[in-house]
């Protein structure tokens, strides 16, 4: 079967700068495609790339980048303006930067409805109040008539939802969509997105840098999970076989750094040094600085992407 | 197991990064405008500053036999008089060059004796209690209230014409700018962590006005004050064409032009001359300002 | 126990005056409503709570930045709720702070060695030579080189800016460091690096720590005592194993079970928290919490709980500990 979302080989480059570097993602029909990585891990760039929102200085190229069997990449912006927005959806980091201020929150939500599906008058009304329940925003008709900063950010991010969820997409790509709400507002957004995408038959794409939080999600529904690092995708698998036996060294330092995984222990087993920045790009894998498992041959050679781990000496287990 | 230890820290950029002086440099050579106008800019002030030594002649020597003498590549040009003589037979080229002494000498100090108050006052504005923030911001909104020329000649007519009330006169106007800019910028730094953790360290309302908050507000201030004093010429210009600037027989770009206009048709160089200076000088300034803006927002961008 | 500890507070408490507009008069907004602890030297008390809690203005009081509208704070010997000007700049040496955003408690036209100069420069009457000895050896200290100082805070990392601030709170050698989610701007990774350093100069010096985080993972990690708020006040506090592994709010064991869990056997099935916390313009009567607990009766509607001990710790709850 093929997949609802196939991307080959996708490179976005910053005027010599490589944020992103030969990526392959597969999301099938309602499943959940995991992304996790730290920043300058290139996770936000690829979807936005895939969306066709980087704007020059960017440069984009793929192999393909598939959306139920139509290739986004080839298209002119004005045929995949069709399906950006009603097929595939987006929710950001900070609803409060992503809402327009001046706008009514159901203004905004009318828009939508609007320009993809063309309602208009009462079948207009009808939806954008059903939507706003749909995503247990209390009080949804007085609601209606708020404006973005009169609202908490847990509630402009319920917004963003409606907004994302309100021409019924295919897939919704969500980057970091809890990481600056409180943890109780957190768990509400990630039981509603759970709720929706087992409701709607959603294909889901979550970014983020919790590996908890995809944990939680991944545990009751199909998934994969994609590990980035500086640009490349390091690791792939489930949540179990990734967060239990973890083959890449970054994996294993990430989940070894977690304080939950040092339970007792005075210090933290933290990964020295910092991701690469535009000025050191080692030759070799590009972990090798900050690697405990470093070798010769990690620092001449880049390792390939090889059963699902990026690494010539990857960690074994049992 | 490992034969390579991981390296220790590195900087982003290792090899010493390029100081902020280096790097605005560089934005700012990158405009071409930009660095055309700064040489023109500098051409004008060399002249200014040289002008005893370059004028050819003395900018109040009246040279009787040859009033309204053409420029020098105009038919009955002299090579004594390279930009020809006006309607007394003083020679052109040299009081250019003196009232490009006398516009830039008002412009600059119209613009530091509005800067350094304004600065001041914006920053009290910002820190201060209640009612002090209020009156100066009242007092402010009055000034602001009279078109900047008006303003001018108002205290002009108070205080009488002449260079040293040019100055003031422009100043008054350009003052609430300055003060509405810095506190405005002051307000917007005040709210940021850094500023807190300098009264943590125990700093004082002084040294976070004038060593904390102020140096962050300088960038927004240097292209103003870089505006303004273009405009500050144009006033003197202006002022000077009403005949309530500087006074004659000290030469003044504006004044050559108004005491010019009859001649429009007969000789135009007496009128286009000026006109040209004051023109291009402003224009260098302005388009300094807009390169500087363009130099320094992106490094304060980069920087926040 | 004859050591006084580093730090005492009793009844803090900050109101703010809002206006309600033109010619409606004002409303009181009790962000801090009575709050108390003691924190010993060389322990870590951690500040858990969301937004609206009060910890930023709690953060305030402790830093001496603004005087609470009552109750006492005791540092070194002296009040400083009531403390005249000299003695102020006195007790602010004793308590410093590390801020959340490593990209905004930086100056960004101070060179890194002038900002951990500034401290120095202020409260003490070092030369030169030797301000600059104490800024080399704090760099060293937090993991950072030397020649470091000389350049600027956008020319760093965001872990590095956050080894600055460190540095910078501890130039003045200060009985407790108030840190506002140090970590929560960082990358795991990162904040692994930073947690370390926490605690290694927790141990080499002695300072105590005032941790306010909402992750409740570090939490467990670097806090001795833990004290949850909510809606300005505290609703739990106690040793950490108490509060953390045996919660008897309701809101602390809300809060616990929304944190997602890495491992199958560590998720609590969700105590689902209808709502967000009231508004502090227009607040609840009685318990602040009754709007959104599940074990509301109707004495929570009508009266405020105190703090009670229980069970080793104390707790401010009717239902629980009535």
């Amino acid at each position: 079967m093929t997949a609802l979302l196939e991307v080959r080989n996708l490179r976005v480059d910053f005027g010599g700068f490589t944020a992103v570097d030969g990526v392959d993602f597969d999301v099938a029909e309602g499943e959940l495609l995991g992304i996790v990585g730290e920043s300058g891990s290139g996770k936000s760039v690829s979807m936005l790339a895939v969306m066709g929102l980087i704007d020059a200085p960017g440069v984009v190229t793929a192999d393909a980048v598939r959306f139920a069997g139509h290739d986004l990449l080839a298209m002119s912006p004005a045929q995949r303006r069709r399906h950006i927005g009603k097929d595939i959806a987006m929710v950001f980091q900070d609803a409060l930067n992503s809402l327009n201020p001046s706008h009514t929150v159901g203004d905004q939500v009318r828009e939508v409805l609007r320009v993809h599906l063309g309602l208009r008058g009462a079948a207009l009304e009808t939806r954008v109040l059903e939507l706003f329940e749909l995503v247990e925003i209390p009080a949804a008709r007085q609601r209606l008539r708020s404006f973005p900063h009169q609202m908490s950010g847990g509630m402009n991010q319920r917004v963003m939802i409606a907004m994302a969820i309100a021409c019924q997409p295919r897939l919704l790509i969500a980057d970091e969509p809890t990481t600056a709400l409180d943890v109780t507002i957190q768990a509400q957004v990630m039981d509603l997105l759970s709720r929706l995408q087992r409701e709607q038959g959603l294909s889901l794409v979550l970014i983020t840098h919790d590996l908890a939080v995809v944990a939680e999600m991944a545990s009751i529904v199909r998934h994969s999970v994609a590990v980035m690092y500086a640009g490349q995708v390091v690791e792939t698998g489930s949540v179990d076989s990734l967060f239990d036996s973890p083959r890449h060294p970054y994996t294993a330092a990430l989940l070894d750094a977690l304080p939950e995984h040092n339970r007792g222990a005075r210090r933290l087993a933290a990964l020295p040094g910092i991701v690469p920045g535009r000025h050191d790009r080692p030759r070799g894998c590009l972990l090798a600085p900050r690697c405990p498992r470093v070798q010769v041959r990690c620092v001449g050679e880049r390792p390939a992407l090889l059963d699902g781990v990026r690494c010539f000496f990857p960690v074994t287990h049992g | 197991m490992s034969t390579l230890t991981p390296l220790a820290e590195r900087l982003p950029a290792d090899t010493a990064p390029p100081s902020p002086w280096r790097e605005f440099v560089a934005a700012f050579a990158a405009n071409r405008g930009a660095t055309i106008a700064f040489f023109v800019f500098v051409a004008v002030v060399l002249g200014a500053l040289f002008a005893p030594w370059l004028a050819p002649h003395d900018p109040l020597q009246q040279f009787r036999d040859h009033m309204l003498t053409p420029p020098l590549w105009q038919a009955g040009g002299l090579a004594q008089f390279p930009l020809g003589t006006d309607e007394l037979g003083r020679c052109l080229l040299s009081r250019l060059l003196h009232g490009a002494r006398v516009s830039l000498l008002i412009g600059f100090s119209a613009v530091t004796l509005a800067l350094l108050p304004g600065v001041v006052l914006g920053l009290v504005a910002a820190f201060g209690k209640g009612w002090l923030s209020a009156a100066i911001m009242r007092l402010m909104d009055v000034l602001l209230a009279l078109p900047g020329l008006l303003l001018a000649i108002g205290v002009i007519s108070i205080l009488g014409p002449g260079l040293v009330n040019t100055v003031i006169a422009i100043a008054v106007g350009a003052l609430p700018g300055y003060v509405r800019l810095t506190r405005g910028a002051a307000l917007a730094e005040l709210a940021k962590d850094y500023v807190t953790a300098s009264r943590v360290a125990g700093a004082g309302r002084l040294r976070l006005m004038f060593d904390t908050v102020l140096p962050n507000c300088l960038g927004p201030l240097i292209i103003n004050a870089t505006l303004g004093f273009s405009s500050a010429i144009l006033e003197t210009a202006a002022l000077g064409f009403l005949g309530l600037g500087v006074q004659p027989p000290l030469p003044e770009w504006g004044s050559m032009l108004s005491a010019a206009r009859d001649y429009i048709e007969r000789a135009p160089w007496v009128v286009t001359m000026p006109g040209l200076s004051i023109l291009g000088t402003v224009l260098a300034i302005n388009l300094m300002g807009d390169g500087l803006r363009d130099a320094l927002d992106p490094k304060l961008r980069q920087a926040s | 126990m004859d050591k006084p500890p580093a730090l005492r507070a009793e009844g803090l408490a900050r109101h703010y005056e809002v206006s309600r507009g033109f010619l409606r008069g004002h409303a009181s907004v009790k962000a801090l409503n009575g709050v108390s602890f003691e924190l010993a030297a060389g322990r870590t008390l951690a500040v858990v709570g969301e937004s609206g809690c009060g910890k930023s203005t709690l953060a305030r009081q402790l830093t001496l930045i603004e005087p609470p509208t009552a109750g006492a704070l005791f540092l070194d010997g002296a009040d400083a709720a009531r403390a005249d000007a000299a003695t102020l700049k006195r007790l602010r040496q004793r308590v410093q702070m590390v801020f959340q955003n490593p990209y905004a408690s930086l100056n960004p036209r101070k060179t890194i060695a002038a900002a951990l100069a500034e401290p120095l420069v202020i409260n003490t009457a070092l030369a030169k030579a030797e301000r600059g000895a104490r800024v080399a050896q704090m760099l060293q200290r937090v993991g950072l080189r030397p020649e470091h100082a000389a350049r600027y805070p956008h020319m760093f990392s965001g872990g590095q800016r956050q080894r600055v601030a460190v540095a910078r709170a501890m130039m003045l050698q200060p009985a407790v460091v108030v840190a506002d989610e140090p970590t929560s701007a960082l990358d795991v990774s990162i904040q692994a690096q930073i947690l370390n350093l926490f605690m290694d100069l927790q141990e080499a010096t002695g300072t105590a720590y005032v941790f306010i985080s909402h992750n409740l993972a570090v939490v467990e990690h670097v806090a001795h005592d833990v004290m949850v708020m909510y809606f300005g006040s505290a609703v739990e506090q106690g040793p950490k194993a108490r509060v953390l592994g045996a919660p008897l709010h309701p809101y602390t064991r809300a809060l616990l079970s929304a944190v997602p869990a890495l491992r199958a056997p560590d998720r609590r099935t969700h105590v689902p928290l209808q709502g967000e916390m009231p508004s502090p313009l227009a607040p609840p009567g009685g318990c602040a919490f009754h709007t959104r607990c599940p074990l509301v009766q109707a004495r929570c509607r009508e009266q405020a709980p105190a703090l009670r001990e229980l069970d080793g710790r104390r707790v401010a709850c009717h239902v629980v500990a009535g």
